[in-house]
């Protein structure tokens, strides 16, 4: 992951943690930059881990994780610039919605008047108005959800941590809230995410960290991590007027391990192992007469990104 | 940053008023603070209604007081009647003397007097008076020893000892076994000044509410006297006894709670070191002398105005009592505030190095 200085990054040098025997991230190296990172992997994989690492509710047992250059056990500094929603649903008993946002920011050192505009605004941008003088013990799982998105996004922090946020959301709501890390994000600031529903990554992230049993198996943009992975066949959808042409054509190369004819007869399935000699071969093809009406990566996304990472049974987790 | 600390330190007071004084799971400390006042309250009431059943008794029945002084051991029951008069109550019973003195039988009478403030039981075996109990009405003097028995021995040792159990212990695991400590951890605050906020809220409760227990009981206490008795007694040394004991009610507060803020950061189950602190106060009187010192009750009876000798120990363990020479007041108040600061020093010192990881805690 490129461009920024330290200052300006999430960083992990060679960081472990471990809890008694029980592995939670070994040697984690990481340079994250401003944008929507996601955070992937399944259940025990080490996101919450790694999220609790940066805000320091865990100390890592080795290594050193900095934040935007700042310790995250020096938390006047840190907190100012840190907000983190944590997966855990539990709350301050007898607190309203409002309560429990601004009585959190008093701790920052503001007065009532600030606080209760931030306050308000924060809840206002999860549209969480009309509930927030009530009790947060009679929300829905939703509304739990985004008041404490309001209460991480409430002091207008830099690095935003979200574990598991779109959990529990409405369609509408999960739109409205990806909008807004979608926000955060053009505003040059880091919305980290942790999620295991991979076409959520897909749609949000600027670039994935690929987990699995406590170690980082992959990173960078969801394209480029794909490309990294040569030793894994690459699917390529073609459509065309004549796919078994097209198939007996590309058999002949031996960088292409197999080709499946679409049901329909209007195009063809293709696994290579050479992604550029496979794009040159095919404009040989269609320079031969055949009309190529669109060519379009397969698997190309997260989902079957992480599959090959880390097997199939871990990903359908 | 003082200032912000001080702002900081308000809010968590704050966050954690709410929490501390009006929690379900808090109720009994309520009782535990209010149960002696609930027990001087009844003695009163009982106190008010033998006084006028008296005054009624000695009203059919009139009784000189000089005369009923008069009664001594070996009288004769007849000149007993002669001085006195008839009784408001009499019993007769019969006693065997035992097999070995026949089938012979004592006669035993009880005969009971009263002048409207005291009450006279005479118990006579065979027509001579053989025991004379003489109960005067309560008086503030005896009632004080009374109430310093209950004070050190109850309200110190258990009340506000399980009271600050339950307060400053939750004030960090609770939040623990709720999962909701790490909006704290998450906040731009020192822990170490997230644990002075904390631990000045539980104060704050525990103050309150044990200091008002203790006032309460005052109040329940006196309730029975003329106000010209309760005035002379605050005119005395009341007032000066009263501060001394909600100084030491608030001086126990401060105490136990550091004691039970720190068990609170660094036991998983903090009712194993409350057992042990419980055994360890309640064992302070027979402790050695050097031993005896290392304790919070130490300094806290020694502030108490009135001494409460174990007067109804039976005398075995009497005999184990070792007595170790009470410290100055400044002596008492200062080792109790260093043994705090030394206590929250600890604390903090682990609060610096508290992780969330709420599926072990």
């Amino acid at each position: 992951m490129n461009g920024g200085t330290t200052s300006e990054r999430v960083t992990f040098e060679n960081v472990s943690r471990f809890y008694g025997e029980v592995l939670g991230v070994n040697r984690v190296t990481l340079s994250i930059p401003p944008g929507i990172t996601s955070l992937v992997g399944p259940n025990g994989s080490g996101k919450t881990t790694l999220m609790n690492l940066m805000t320091g509710l865990v100390r890592p047992t080795r290594g050193v994780i900095r934040i935007l250059g700042i310790a995250p056990e020096d938390p006047e500094r840190l907190f100012p610039l840190v907000g983190y929603a944590t997966q855990f649903d539990s709350f301050p008993k007898g607190l309203t919605g409002f309560e429990f946002v601004y009585s959190f920011l008093r701790l920052f050192g503001y007065n009532d008047a600030k606080c209760k505009a931030l306050t308000t605004a924060s809840i206002d941008r999860v549209r969480l108005g009309e509930a927030a003088h009530r009790k947060v013990a009679g929300y829905s799982k939703g509304m739990r959800q985004r008041i404490r998105l309001a209460q991480a996004i409430s002091h207008d922090p830099r690095v935003l941590v979200l574990d598991e946020p779109l959990n529990g959301l409405d369609p509408l709501v999960r739109a409205e809230t990806i909008n807004l890390f979608r926000q955060f994000a053009a505003e040059g600031r880091h919305v980290i995410v942790s999620s295991h529903v991979l076409h959520e990554v897909d749609m949000i992230s600027d670039q994935v960290i690929f987990l699995s049993n406590g170690y980082v198996v992959a990173e960078g943009q969801i394209q480029g991590v794909r490309s990294e992975i040569q030793e894994h066949p690459m699917e390529v959808m073609i459509r065309c007027n004549r796919p078994a042409a097209v198939a007996s054509k590309v058999f002949e190369q031996d960088h292409v391990v197999a080709a499946r004819l679409h049901a329909d007869g209007g195009g063809l399935m293709i696994k290579t192992r050479d992604a550029d000699r496979f794009y040159r071969m095919l404009n040989q093809v269609a320079l031969d007469g055949i009309d190529i009406e669109s060519v379009a990566p397969a698997d190309d996304n997260a989902n079957s990104v992480y599959e090959y990472l880390i097997g199939s049974e871990e990903g359908g987790q | 940053m003082i200032s912000l600390w001080w702002r900081q330190i308000q809010s968590v007071i704050r966050l954690e008023m709410k929490k501390t004084f009006f929690a379900k799971r808090g109720l009994w400390v309520y009782l535990l603070a209010l149960a002696p006042s609930l027990i001087w309250l009844g003695h009163s009431i009982n106190t008010i209604q033998n006084a006028e059943q008296r005054r009624a008794l000695a009203t059919a029945h009139p009784v000189n007081s000089v005369a009923m002084h008069s009664v001594t051991i070996g009288m004769d029951l007849e000149e007993v009647t002669k001085t006195l008069g008839e009784p408001y109550a009499r019993n007769e019973l019969f006693r065997p003397r035992g097999p070995a003195q026949g089938p012979v039988r004592n006669q035993v009478e009880r005969l009971s007097y009263t002048d409207g403030e005291s009450d006279m039981r005479i118990t006579a075996i065979d027509g001579v008076v053989r025991g004379i109990r003489l109960q005067d009405r309560c008086n503030i003097s005896k009632d004080s020893l009374v109430f310093a028995t209950v004070f050190q021995f109850f309200y110190l040792r258990l009340a506000v000892f399980f009271g600050c159990v339950g307060i400053f212990m939750n004030l960090f695991r609770g939040e623990m076994i709720d999962k909701s400590l790490h909006f704290y951890l998450l906040a731009p605050i020192r822990r170490e000044v997230l644990l002075v906020g904390k631990f000045l809220a539980g104060l704050v409760a525990t103050t309150v509410i044990f200091t008002s227990g203790t006032a309460l009981q005052f109040l329940a206490l006196s309730w029975h006297y003329d106000p010209g008795a309760v005035g002379a007694f605050l005119q005395g040394s009341g007032w000066n006894q009263i501060g001394a004991y909600l100084g030491v009610t608030a001086l126990a507060c401060l105490g136990y709670g550091s004691v039970f803020l720190a068990a609170g950061l660094l036991f998983r189950n903090p009712l194993i070191p409350a057992a042990v602190v419980l055994l360890w106060e309640a064992a302070n009187l027979f402790l050695p002398v050097k031993l005896k010192k290392i304790s919070v009750i130490f300094y806290l009876q020694s502030l108490c105005p009135v001494v409460a000798p174990p007067q109804d120990m039976p005398a075995l363990l009497r005999l184990l009592i070792s007595s170790a020479e009470a410290p100055s007041a400044m002596v008492s108040i200062f080792g109790l505030l260093a043994v705090t600061a030394v206590v929250l020093v600890v604390a903090s010192l682990k609060a610096r190095k508290l992780e969330i990881n709420y599926s072990t805690d």
